[in-house]
């Protein structure tokens, strides 16, 4: 029945607008407002709802073209998802290990992992970046960034 | 103020040492990012934005409004010299420019390319003057039935930013509207949609969505283009000299397509990629030679390159007199402006002059610059794109990380920036078009503002919209511009079957 990948997606969007719609009709309304904040997003609910409906009927068909974006070669996935993961974690030690550091490593890592021979320079690179962003902003903008374990 | 003392104050501005060394960070990072292909003007933006926090705000628009012309500017040297558009409104400018690369002639393409799109910004600049302030002066009246439907006629760009499938541009525009109603509802202060969590009680900062659905969307690209050639050393450029005949040959077309190219920019979803277009295709149907077309006219280049530059002017018309953007980068570069605490619309003409007019005079200066970067100085631009791969692919990764911590001082929003990453590449994937999305997510929260008043204002009466002739004329105009590109894909679906 699902031969198509549009039909699929469409599907997915359909529960994703029915449960949006769930959450929109149990948004509290007040009297003497003649739209309230759940107004649009009901709107929206129904819209979404109605255009997945259409997306699974129309007939637009996924071209070469198309079909060719979506093919990821397996070791361009592999080396998205180890990307991601140094994302991942460069996030999770993001105010723990500080700006500098997190951010070191990070680049240092992720430009080694994606191919990268010359290791001297993306050290120097991965250095002098962070520690000149950071100074710019802590002590010129005046906007914190976090500092970790580095006293500064 | 008069125009003429906003000129002057306009030009002060730009003229001040301050202002020259802004724009000529701007339209430098802006040259150097439009030409990285897959990286486009809406994340060149967005990258920008930290780096304005806790700046004069003239100044920061003045170098914002920098990177998104030398973006356009920029892009037009990977379409010459790799086929590889460095963004979207530069892809006709490859047609005939990387012929002409290909039989040794890149240095003449590219001068071709950088002095017509001096021409078209500089046209385009003169009309923006004139017509944005006149366009400010009849908007400064409209009361909040007509902005919503101003913003309806913005919104209804959407229909003509879809690449091939309505249905998909208009079910990525209502998720960017929903998103857009995550937070406290500013009328009646209902939490909406934030499942409980603080974090998203203030709903989701455009920034992160501007980094997440263009920047980190586009550097999985990068990743898993990474292998792709780069431009090689500066020796094949060859000689930027243009001949008097080269000249009398692009003049008309640079010309011509400069008036068509910002009028194209002014209206909404149009922008610089249908405008390089529509000039390509015409100067193709009224050339003495069409065939010479694609393989290496000099009109061919020249036309698309004027246009695509004035319509960049273009879009600045309803964006700085009415507040209202018609296209995905007109929507980041609003955000810009809301960040720094301005509202661009009808008064900020009479209230913030030296922004309405220093963003103005800047492009007559950061045009110039454009042409001196983009002429003599490209060779060694070019050398800039020699950058390796992984190591553009972690920068950008870690400039967009600074944007959103900066903004929000929040580890939530790093990962929601993820999100939006994975979202980004996902749409990319399965051809949901992103810029209707954060068009939306913008347009979205202030049109519900806009609707709700208005209807408070009637006491519930939808006629407010239709008593009024603006807003009457406009929701026309609307219904008109989002009906006509679905009849025209119909039209052309039913004529290839």
């Amino acid at each position: 029945m699902l031969k198509n990948v549009n039909q699929r997606i469409a599907i997915v969007l359909a529960v994703l607008s029915a449960f949006y719609l769930i959450l929109s009709y149990q948004l509290p309304t007040y009297p003497y407002i003649p739209v309230d904040a759940d107004a649009i997003p009901k709107t929206l609910g129904w819209l979404l709802l109605a255009l997945s409906v259409g997306l699974f009927f129309s007939k637009d068909r996924d071209s070469e073209e198309q079909k060719a974006k979506r093919h990821i070669p397996k070791k361009d996935v592999i080396s998205l998802l180890v990307v991601f993961l140094f994302v991942f974690l460069y996030i999770t030690f993001f105010e723990s290990l500080g700006f500098i550091l997190a951010t070191v490593l990070f680049v240092f890592s992720s430009t080694w992992y994606l191919g990268y021979k010359k290791h001297l320079v993306n050290a120097i690179v991965s250095i002098l970046f962070p520690v000149i962003l950071y100074s710019i902003f802590v002590y010129m903008l005046q906007i914190r960034l976090p500092a970790g374990i580095l006293p500064f | 103020m008069g125009a003429l003392d906003g000129i002057a104050t306009g030009f002060q501005v730009a003229l001040s040492l301050e202002g020259i060394m802004f724009v000529l960070i701007g339209v430098f990072v802006g040259t150097f990012i439009g030409m990285l292909p897959g990286l486009g003007p809406i994340s060149a933006i967005a990258i920008m934005i930290p780096i304005t926090y806790g700046m004069d705000p003239t100044m920061a628009l003045v170098m914002m409004a920098g990177v998104y012309y030398g973006a356009v500017f920029g892009g037009s040297t990977s379409s010459i010299l790799l086929n590889a558009p460095g963004i979207s409104g530069t892809v006709a400018s490859a047609f005939d420019g990387y012929p002409m690369a290909q039989q040794g002639k890149a240095g003449k393409a590219l001068a071709i390319a950088a002095i017509s799109s001096f021409v078209g910004g500089t046209i385009s600049v003169v009309l923006l003057m004139i017509f944005a302030p006149m366009l400010a002066s009849v908007a400064i009246s409209f009361g909040p039935p007509a902005y919503f439907a101003l913003m309806l006629l913005g919104l209804s760009a959407i229909a003509s930013l879809s690449e091939g499938s309505t249905i998909k541009a208009m079910i990525s525009a209502v998720i960017g509207f929903m998103i857009a109603t995550i937070g406290i509802d500013p009328q009646t202060g209902t939490a909406r949609f934030n499942f409980g969590s603080a974090n998203l009680l203030d709903g989701i900062d455009f920034l992160v969505i501007a980094l997440g659905l263009f920047a980190i969307a586009e550097v999985c690209y990068l990743i898993m283009n990474r292998d792709k050639k780069s431009i090689g050393s500066a020796k094949e450029i060859g000689s930027l000299r243009l001949s008097k005949s080269d000249f009398k040959e692009m003049s008309g077309p640079a010309g011509r397509q400069s008036f068509l190219g910002f009028i194209l920019g002014i209206l909404p979803g149009a922008g610089a990629t249908i405008a390089s277009f529509i000039s390509y295709i015409t100067e193709k149907k009224i050339a003495k030679n069409p065939d010479e077309f694609g393989k290496g006219s000099i009109k061919g280049l020249a036309a698309p390159e004027a246009s695509n530059n004035a319509a960049t002017s273009g879009a600045f018309v309803p964006l700085l007199s009415l507040g209202i953007p018609g296209s995905g980068t007109t929507a980041v570069m609003l955000g810009a402006f809301l960040v720094l605490g301005l509202q661009p619309g009808p008064m900020m003409m009479t209230d913030r002059p030296e922004v309405f007019w220093g963003i103005i005079a800047s492009m007559y200066i950061g045009n110039i610059f454009l042409l001196i970067l983009n002429l003599p100085l490209i060779p060694y631009i070019a050398r800039l794109l020699t950058i390796p791969r992984p190591m553009l692919i972690s920068l950008v990764i870690m400039f967009s990380f600074i944007g959103v911590y900066a903004i929000s001082f929040s580890v939530f929003d790093l990962y929601l920036l993820l999100a939006f990453g994975v979202l980004g590449l996902l749409m990319r994937m399965f051809a949901f078009p992103a810029p209707p999305f954060i068009l939306a997510f913008i347009l979205g929260g202030m049109m519900e503002q806009s609707f709700r008043q208005s209807m408070t204002i009637s006491g519930g009466n939808i006629s407010i919209f239709f008593e009024n002739n603006i807003s009457l004329v406009l929701i026309i105009m609307s219904v008109l511009s989002f009906i006509f590109p679905i009849i025209k894909t119909i039209r052309t679906k039913k004529k290839e079957a």
